[in-house]
């Protein structure tokens, strides 16, 4: 089984059998969270920095967003029973398009959110494959906790 | 016969898109014409408008009478929608195919250009510009100049791959200097060949903004930003991935900033299940 996570989206899953992916992250970040203790996971696919530019937007799209979204995919798996200090941290995504510079540069922008409530919060992130100019397609395997990741035009790898 | 000549030749054998598309387009931009003026470049085509109903009367749009003429379309479903629906039925049969020279499935660079297409009129709907439709027209067809090159793009994929890693070109500078020519440069020949209107044709030339004096004309602005704003979000982004260059300066150009980009963004995830729909029914 697959449960696919969608553009502003999250999918967590406690089922061995299952596999959850994401398609195509551009300057969208993929963020996979996964305790193998007990062999919970989850994955957000997030698209922009920060909630406060259109609150509407993120009391109806949560995951649109990495301030609303980052701590619903960790208060979710944790309602699964996933510890926090047990939890193994995949980061990938925030391609930018060259010349992207400052502001403009949505893929860094998203991965800087990520990594500030990151560090206000002591995670650490196990394992990570961002930037660059590649989109990028990530699957989690929930029995195993292997992660992998495909470009378009390559073969899955896993990392 | 040189790789050009062979390239041309190709060009000449691609299936145009109906000319149904390109009627309409000068009908629908042109601020004097009139709903029926649009009905009857439609009814001219009788595969086109077998068509258009039979999508009209499907389950997704829930009509409580079915549409019996395009007129029917238009007062029940407006006119946009059916325009749009026309030119997404003219575009699907050439854009849908596997894609190799692009690391393309089938179906990805369908879904490409049509979430660009979404974006450039929300672009220009945000602009109040007039000419919405040909602005969704060039942003859907942009890319036709990769559905001939991606087979000399296969060929000589690592050297072009090389080009944009070591020499840090962008994918269609090393289109350019790997094989001769790049897709939108060719693009802007086939739709020449197609008879698409010289705005349209610019419009594909210049969607990378290779030469960047164009920033000052909008509708190419708008188009350009629609395709990086499709890429950052990544559907249907091939092998070439999101090598092609920023200029920010275009978005100071069409009057926007960093916050319009980012709600533009916002906003497409409201559009992505109409766009499913609209991909399952065209």
């Amino acid at each position: 089984m697959k449960q696919i996570v969608g553009v502003a989206d999250m999918k967590v899953s406690n089922n061995s059998e299952e596999s959850v992916i994401t398609y195509s992250l551009g300057s969208c970040i993929g963020l996979v969270v996964y305790d193998p203790a007990v062999k919970v996971g989850g994955m957000l696919h997030y698209m922009l920095p920060e909630s406060s530019i259109d609150k509407e937007k993120a009391a109806a799209r949560p995951f649109m967003f990495a301030d609303t979204g980052i701590p619903m995919l960790f208060k979710t798996v944790y309602q699964l029973g996933a510890v926090k200090a047990r939890i193994k941290i995949y980061v990938a995504g925030g391609a930018e398009i060259l010349d992207q510079k400052g502001f403009f540069n949505i893929g860094k922008r998203n991965y800087m959110a990520l990594k500030k409530m990151f560090f206000k919060n002591n995670v650490i992130i196990h394992k990570q494959d961002v930037g660059g100019n590649t989109n990028r397609t990530v699957r989690l395997e929930i029995g195993t906790g292997d992660i992998y990741v495909k470009t378009s035009g390559e073969k899955e790898v896993k990392i | 016969m040189t790789s050009l000549q062979h390239l041309l030749e190709e060009v000449r054998n691609l299936k145009p898109i109906p000319a149904v598309a390109n009627q309409l387009l000068e009908v629908v931009d042109n601020p004097d014409s009139s709903m029926e003026d649009i009905a009857n470049v439609i009814q001219y085509d009788p595969v086109m408008t077998a068509n258009i109903l039979r999508t009209c009367n499907s389950a997704y749009f829930g009509l409580k009478h079915p549409a019996e003429s395009i007129t029917d379309a238009v007062n029940l479903l407006g006119t946009d929608q059916v325009i749009e629906l026309v030119l997404l039925k003219s575009g699907a049969g050439t854009f849908s195919g596997r894609q190799e020279g692009y690391g393309l499935e089938e179906g990805e660079m369908w879904r490409y250009a049509v979430s660009s297409a979404v974006i450039a009129k929300q672009i220009a709907i945000r602009m109040k510009l007039e000419n919405k439709n040909t602005i969704f027209t060039a942003a859907l067809v942009k890319d036709i100049g990769k559905i001939i090159l991606e087979k000399y793009v296969a060929r000589g994929g690592r050297k072009i791959q090389d080009l944009v890693k070591k020499e840090n070109l962008s994918f269609r500078e090393a289109e350019k200097k790997a094989l001769g020519i790049d897709h939108a440069e060719l693009g802007a020949m086939i739709a020449k060949m197609w008879k698409f209107s010289p705005k349209m044709v610019k419009i594909i030339r210049h969607h990378h903004l290779a030469d960047e004096t164009m920033i000052k004309d909008k509708e190419v602005a708008v188009v350009y930003l629609a395709d990086c704003i499709t890429m950052m979000i990544g559907v249907g982004v091939g092998s070439d991935g999101l090598s092609y260059r920023f200029r920010d300066e275009t978005i100071r150009e069409l009057g926007l900033t960093a916050d319009d980009v980012s709600l533009i963004i916002a906003d497409f995830a409201d559009n992505m299940q109409e766009i499913e729909n609209l991909l399952r029914i065209v």
